[in-house]
């Protein structure tokens, strides 16, 4: 949220609020939190190579891709993956995902003369769905099996779509774009129709 | 009365929680001048709330918990799972800095805050009254020692508390969970309307009722109504929840009588034989680590029940060298929690083209249904549960394991699911000598206190109640129409995990076997009360925090009447 959008924030939080004589009163020091608090992942990391970066790229673009709303690759989905990557999965699920993304550095070449981010769409589809097929066994598929610590010792590909999903919906284009964003709603009410094509609420992390 | 000149302060309240809170309202609105110890930092409310309104993507890893700072700095307090997290861990206690002496056998979670405001920051806002039938049931079926009061002694004080609270639910008129002042309900879900129709006509034996919180749904002076924008934990600045931060301390403050100090740490409390009182209290101060001392004419302790009975049991001196104000031998024991835990999850398909607007913080109530008309003969326990439930709709993230890639599997994850509705039992605790926490004889934190030890474990009652709740869950998801139930397990959440231990100073007629009489009043120390949740002599199912209030309110009153008849 730039300081722009967050004296827009502002506004519709005081407007919203006039209705009770109270009105709201945001601190000095939570505008500041919101406002010049920086995306998460707007954030400098270079822990992939070049062209591991491409190929991370066109993965995640291939999970969650760009239709009539913004794709993984507009939401950052690719820096979210690296800074995670480099600052938050463990030394196990660390090596899990490099040795995934080695293989498809590696493999995608030699079996169709192209790097994985050249291919076309419908080839880089068939990849992922392959290796979903080869760990189509992991408990990380079970039904229900989401409420719950990351699974460290998830295959690749899981751990590849799990962070993509999170990482997409959770971003600022994914949540307000792709979901629907309202940050003060003001009243609650249980019985709004859901048109067919309406999509969910963000709701805040807990 | 002796002349105030003579002493620092008028009162003296350790601790600015829930009790803490409102013992600084109450006795400063009475003309008191009082001194309030915190141990935690210093928070300004509103302007310290600094994840407030913060959005999924602002949150260090976009609301991904990092694990590791959360397994060196604060095993313990990560585990409450529906509270701690990044947009509000500035509240709570920091366990590698303020640990507790931890058995691997026998674990206890023992949540902390640790800044001014204390855990009514953090706390859940249920609020229920207790029933008749609760101060009864020690009496009635032998476990623990009776209290010394009745409902009827205490229902004033409910409402007392209740209307400066702002509590919302909606009347039922059940005997055994009655009614609080409450402001309009909120509103429910189309599903949660479905169940309740099936649920009337399937399972009439039990109400699904408003989860009673210590939400506005109307404006009270200086609070504003809920703005629904969901994650309460994190501080609310409109003061729509109820907190010290947002109603009690600023009500304290208005009267000019308030003095609160934070960063301070009680140490002790020291006892003068000659004039059989409490003379004065040391502290400790976290920051410069200064030693000083103040004096009062009353002092009380509203630290937390392992808070407070720490203070009594490190305040041992020649006449009370079992702790303070311990001639019972009782201190320490008789510790209570609630079990808690999922006891079903049910899928639903109905009412699938309604939604909703708003995030309502809080779910329904299914209030106590066995054991109310005396033993019920399939029931192999005594008293009994009820349920906090969940509605939500699934979205993206109960389908993150979904297979697939592209865009249908980004349509699909983008729209909302089927409904879940889920409940979740709370479970009366009985009171057992076994069940304690004591000082360790080597283990002491960075100021040379002692540290705590739990030896706590779950009965059989316990353990017994926790199988209906999850069997009975079971039969009500069904009778709501669920297409699918997921059945909660039978595991027992770990000791201290409700987040509701209580019990180690108990109330009771008899100075033989209780710390505290009727008015929270320790029967050794006349000048020296107890109103966090150590004094309660047992459990109830319900959450307790609203108990602690009105007891508080009631003591304070008592307090102030002995001051001006010159007994204290």
């Amino acid at each position: 949220m730039n300081r722009r959008e967050f004296l827009q924030c502002a506004a519709i939080l005081v407007s919203g609020a006039s209705i009770s004589q109270l009105g709201f009163s945001l601190s000095e020091e939570q505008q500041l939190f919101l406002a010049n608090a920086p995306d998460f992942n707007t954030g400098k990391v270079d822990y992939f190579s070049a062209a591991q970066r491409e190929i991370v790229a066109a993965l995640a673009e291939t999970i969650i891709p760009r239709t009539d709303t913004p794709g993984a690759i507009d939401a950052r989905v690719p820096v979210f993956l690296e800074l995670m990557a480099a600052n938050w999965l463990n030394d196990g699920e660390r090596a899990i995902f490099m040795t995934g993304l080695q293989d498809i550095e590696t493999r995608i070449p030699l079996e169709y003369g192209k790097p994985f981010h050249q291919l076309s769409a419908e080839e880089q589809l068939r990849i992922l769905e392959a290796l979903e097929d080869a760990a189509a066994d992991s408990p990380w598929y079970d039904f229900g099996n989401v409420q719950r610590e990351y699974i460290s010792d998830a295959p690749f590909i899981c751990q590849l779509k799990e962070l993509t999903i999170w990482g997409f919906f959770t971003s600022k284009e994914g949540g307000s774009q792709v979901l629907r964003y309202d940050p003060m709603p003001m009243f609650f009410d249980g019985h709004v129709p859901l048109e067919p094509n309406e999509s969910s609420w963000t709701q805040p992390i807990t | 009365m002796i002349e105030s000149t003579q002493y620092d302060f008028d009162a003296i309240v350790v601790g600015s929680g829930i009790s803490g809170g409102w013992a600084a309202k109450e006795l400063t609105e009475k003309g008191l001048k009082v001194l309030v110890l915190e141990r935690g930092k210093p928070l300004e409310a509103g302007t310290g709330y600094l994840g407030e309104h913060a959005p999924n993507w602002k949150l260090p890893f976009q609301g991904m918990r990092p694990r590791e700072l959360y397994a060196e700095e604060y095993p313990v307090q990560s585990k409450v799972w529906f509270s701690f997290n990044e947009a509000n861990r500035q509240f709570w206690n920091n366990d590698k800095q303020n640990p507790y002496a931890m058995d691997e056998g026998k674990p206890f979670l023992w949540a902390r805050a640790d800044v001014v405001g204390g855990r009514s920051l953090i706390w859940g806002r249920q609020t229920y009254r207790w029933s008749e039938l609760d101060f009864k049931a020690n009496a009635t079926d032998g476990h623990g020692i009776p209290w010394p009061l009745e409902y009827q002694d205490i229902a004033p004080w409910y409402s007392y508390v209740e209307k400066f609270v702002g509590i919302n639910g909606k009347k039922e008129g059940l005997p055994h969970l009655p009614d609080s002042e409450f402001q309009k309900p909120m509103p429910w879900f189309a599903l949660e309307e479905t169940i309740h129709a099936r649920l009337k006509k399937k399972a009439p034996d039990i109400t699904l009722t408003n989860g009673r919180v210590a939400i506005l749904t109307e404006d009270l002076p200086g609070r504003s109504a809920c703005h629904y924008c969901g994650p309460c934990q994190r501080g609310c600045s409109t003061g729509s929840y109820f907190s010290s931060q947002s109603s009690t301390l600023p009500a304290a403050r208005a009267t000019g009588n308030l003095t609160l100090r934070a960063n301070s740490v009680v140490e002790r409390l020291e006892y003068d034989s000659t004039s059989g009182k409490i003379a004065r209290v040391h502290v400790i101060d976290t920051v410069t680590k200064e030693r000083l001392a103040f004096s009062a004419k009353i002092f009380f302790l509203c630290a937390s029940t392992v808070g407070s009975t720490q203070i009594l049991m490190n305040s041992a001196s020649e006449a009370f060298p079992n702790g303070l104000a311990n001639s019972s031998g009782v201190l320490g024991h008789y510790m209570m929690d609630h079990t808690l835990g999922v006891s079903g999850i049910g899928v639903f398909l109905d009412n699938m083209d309604s939604y909703y607007h708003g995030n309502r913080p809080t779910g329904l109530y299914i209030p106590r249904f066995r054991n109310l008309n005396g033993q019920d003969e399939d029931a192999d326990f005594v008293r009994g549960y009820g349920y906090q439930t969940a509605t939500l709709r699934m979205d993206w993230q109960t389908g993150i394991n979904t297979k697939g890639f592209g865009a249908h599997l980004k349509d699909s994850l983008r729209k909302p699911g089927p409904w879940i509705f889920a409940l979740a039992g709370f479970t009366e605790c009985l009171p057992r000598a076994s069940n304690r926490m004591y000082l360790s004889e080597d283990k002491v934190d960075r100021f040379g206190i002692p540290q705590v030890v739990f030896d706590f474990e779950w009965s059989e009652n316990e353990i017994n109640l926790r199988k209906d709740a999850t069997k009975h869950a079971n039969r009500l998801l069904k009778a709501a129409g669920a297409v699918l139930t997921l059945p909660g397990d039978d595991k027992m959440s770990l000791p201290g995990e409700g987040i509701h231990e209580m019990g180690t100073a108990r109330m009771g007629a008899d100075p033989r076997e209780s710390v505290l009489n009727a008015h929270n009043q320790t029967h050794d120390v006349p000048n020296l009360f107890i109103t966090d949740g150590s004094f309660m002599t047992s459990a109830s199912c319900v959450n307790p925090s609203l108990t602690y209030m009105a007891f508080t309110a009631r003591a304070c009153d008592y307090a102030v009447k002995q001051l001006a008849e010159g007994v204290l």
